[in-house]
């Protein structure tokens, strides 16, 4: 399975939000993404993959932040590796790392509003976008506490606050739930969906259930490569009555890293 | 900033009590210390993305990375200059009560000062984004002081005047005319340099290093400290109106109230004594070609350390009584060959004398006190005329009083 238009009846690559072909990306001599290639448009996708699988690292592809060392990766129609494109990209991208750091004397309007103008964003814009950021990831009664005095979860909404701040047309998620409560996690899911409704949402997570609930696609990677794509009822499908996993959708995950990894041996 | 600064005036007010001008030196001097916390704020800051792990998010945004880069520079450069201002607006409100001379163009040798602390603050930056260790942020700030100690204290060439702390010496000094415009332009170049180096923008660093080093030569290879020349209107006489004569420098005609009382009495006991002096005067009034040494009729007065902060009062009554006491000396204390405990004796006796001291612990001062004044007045006479020429058998003579 090596290549996937995903999510849209337009398949002409040049309209696709997010186009990767041919990824490779290696730390040293270890191989993490190796000859990737995928394609995403507007709506919620879902990335899983077990630990080391390269989640994360082909969300700092995404985000700019890591070089591939080959193949091609095209946001908003432009290819990354464009400098002069680069800057135009990243003003239109909102990124969760999966662990990312703060200013702890900053208050949550002030870390957000400098993310807005790191973005770029038109400054007579930046208050009203704040206040609707905040107000999307529930913190807008916190909004004048200092980012110390915060609770994990609240660091992490604080975190996504800044993702979406500048309306993003691509949001990558790294590990978005993690430090959520249950109630958190519900009202994050319904926040995933609104924002997939004109922007292109990549979530990385650990959690299937986050996947079936609010992803309209869902990607596997393992081993660098991509094993799986599709809706989350057809990776459900592939599970099988009696396999491992709770639900049909973790023993479709699991089918489909099985069947994966059988075939790389 | 504030702290430093507050604490670095407290213990000179010497240095710049009752003077623009030697309140701006004062600034010029204080940049040692205080450049040295700029480079240090500076390096702490530049590493403050990377102790709090922001280098993924900031990775992945628009901004151009120098921008925050010169925000975060213009963030501390800013604070400091608010916090060294404020101690030292503190200080001015001081000096303007008093201030007897605001001539002298001491305000741009403080806003160059000023101008120095942005420099530091980009130094501190680029040091501290080369350098990924907590500890450069003190090592960087005790490196500066050590480099600006060494450039203002072993080096009085052009080359020390690279340091924002000169000129800075001596409120009645100025510089060649241009020397203020030259570093105000050598301290921005190197800023944008540092700047640019910090945000790797090599070619701007390239442009801006070599218009900084374009200011810098005709500074490095100017005269240094010896180009400095008398401020005309700092060393104008302003002297008593009424008894004997006591002129201080214009810049410190503030602290005439004050030492007129204690030098008047003196020179009256001895006025019309042959050798005694008619006048006193401040030590700045010599002019540059004319010797340090007493005259024979003035009493040199040496004010640098008498001011106070309020610039009320003397600071400094005993150094002003060891200026009086080279009415008695006249130097020739530190011409004897060989130290006599009789000369000395005798330099005591004339001293409780002239200071109308009581003869409480020497019995000869009590002896010379039985005599008429006219006959105390001719013996004063003859210990000057002795005194002058250093001639030790009439002094040690004069000293047993027989």
């Amino acid at each position: 399975m090596r290549r996937r238009e995903i999510g849209s009846s337009q398949r002409d690559v040049g309209t696709m939000t997010v186009s990767i072909e041919g990824l490779r990306v290696g730390y040293g001599r270890r191989v993490v993404l190796d000859d990737l290639d995928m394609e995403l448009t507007v709506g919620v996708h879902g990335l899983l993959g077990p630990n080391g699988a390269g989640k994360t690292t082909l969300m700092r592809v995404l985000a700019t932040v890591a070089r591939p060392d080959r193949g091609r990766v095209r946001l908003l129609g432009h290819d990354i590796a464009d400098q002069a494109a680069l800057r135009r990209v990243r003003r239109q991208l909102g990124y969760l790392p999966q662990t990312f750091g703060y200013y702890p004397r900053f208050t949550v309007r002030e870390f957000v509003e400098y993310f807005a103008w790191l973005k770029e964003m038109p400054r007579t814009r930046v208050p009203l976008a704040v206040e609707r950021a905040l107000d999307r990831v529930g913190l807008l009664d916190r909004a004048d506490e200092r980012m110390k005095h915060l609770s994990g979860g609240m660091l992490r909404r604080a975190g996504i606050a800044q993702a979406i701040v500048n309306d993003p047309r691509v949001i990558l998620l790294d590990e978005p739930t993690a430090g959520l409560d249950p109630e958190q996690r519900v009202d994050f899911r319904e926040l995933l969906r609104e924002l997939g409704v004109d922007a292109c949402v990549l979530v990385s997570t650990h959690l299937v259930e986050d996947i079936g609930t609010a992803c309209g696609r869902v990607s596997l990677v393992e081993g660098g490569r991509l094993v799986f794509t599709g809706t989350p009822e057809e990776l459900a499908g592939t599970g099988v009555d009696g396999g491992s996993g709770d639900s049909a959708i973790e023993r479709g995950y699991t089918a489909v890293l099985r069947s994966a990894r059988a075939a790389r041996q | 900033m504030l702290g430093v600064g507050g604490w670095l005036l407290a213990v000179h007010p010497a240095d710049w009590g009752g003077r623009w001008a030697g309140l701006a030196g004062y600034l010029r001097t204080s940049l040692m210390v205080l450049c040295a916390l700029m480079v240090a704020a500076g390096a702490w800051q530049a590493g403050r993305e990377r102790r709090r792990g922001m280098a993924e998010l900031l990775g992945s945004t628009a901004r151009p990375g120098w921008q925050p880069l010169v925000v975060a520079w213009l963030a501390v450069s800013l604070a400091g200059t608010a916090g060294l201002l404020a101690a030292f607006l503190g200080a001015a409100v001081l000096v303007g009560r008093v201030a007897t001379y605001a001539g002298g163009g001491w305000w741009w040798t403080l806003a160059v000062g000023v101008l120095a602390l942005y420099p530091a603050a980009a130094f501190g930056v680029l040091i501290g984004r080369l350098v990924p260790l907590r500890v450069v942020a003190p090592i960087a700030g005790l490196g500066t002081y050590l480099g600006l100690a060494i450039l203002t204290y072993w080096d009085t060439s052009g080359v020390s005047w690279l340091s924002p702390v000169h000129p800075g010496s001596g409120p009645e000094w100025l510089p060649p005319a241009g020397t203020h415009a030259l570093q105000a332009g050598w301290l921005l170049a190197l800023t944008g340099t540092l700047l640019a180096l910090a945000a790797r923008l090599r070619r701007a660093a390239l442009l801006l290093g070599i218009l900084a080093v374009a200011v810098a030569v005709p500074i490095a290879t100017g005269a240094g400290d010896d180009g400095l020349r008398t401020d005309p209107g700092a060393v104008e006489p302003t002297c008593t109106t009424e008894g004997p004569p006591v002129c201080v420098a214009r810049i410190n005609g503030f602290l005439l109230d004050d030492l007129a009382p204690l030098i008047q009495p003196v020179l009256h006991r001895v006025a019309g004594i042959p050798g005694a002096p008619t006048r006193a005067a401040d030590a700045v009034l010599q002019g540059d070609g004319e010797p340090g040494g007493p005259a024979d009729d003035t009493l040199w007065l040496h004010l640098g350390d008498q001011p106070t902060a309020t610039g009320e009062g003397l600071a400094n009554l005993g150094w002003l009584h060891a200026d009086l006491r080279q009415i008695v000396t006249a130097n020739c204390h530190q011409r004897l060959a060989r130290p006599d405990e009789r000369v000395w004796r005798t330099f005591d006796v004339a001293q409780a004398w002239l200071f109308e001291e009581r003869p409480a612990l020497d019995a000869r001062v009590g002896q010379l006190y039985t005599l008429s004044l006219d006959e105390q007045r001719a013996w004063f006479a003859a210990f000057l005329d002795a005194t002058h020429r250093c001639d030790v058998p009439r002094l040690i003579e004069l000293g047993e009083l027989r």
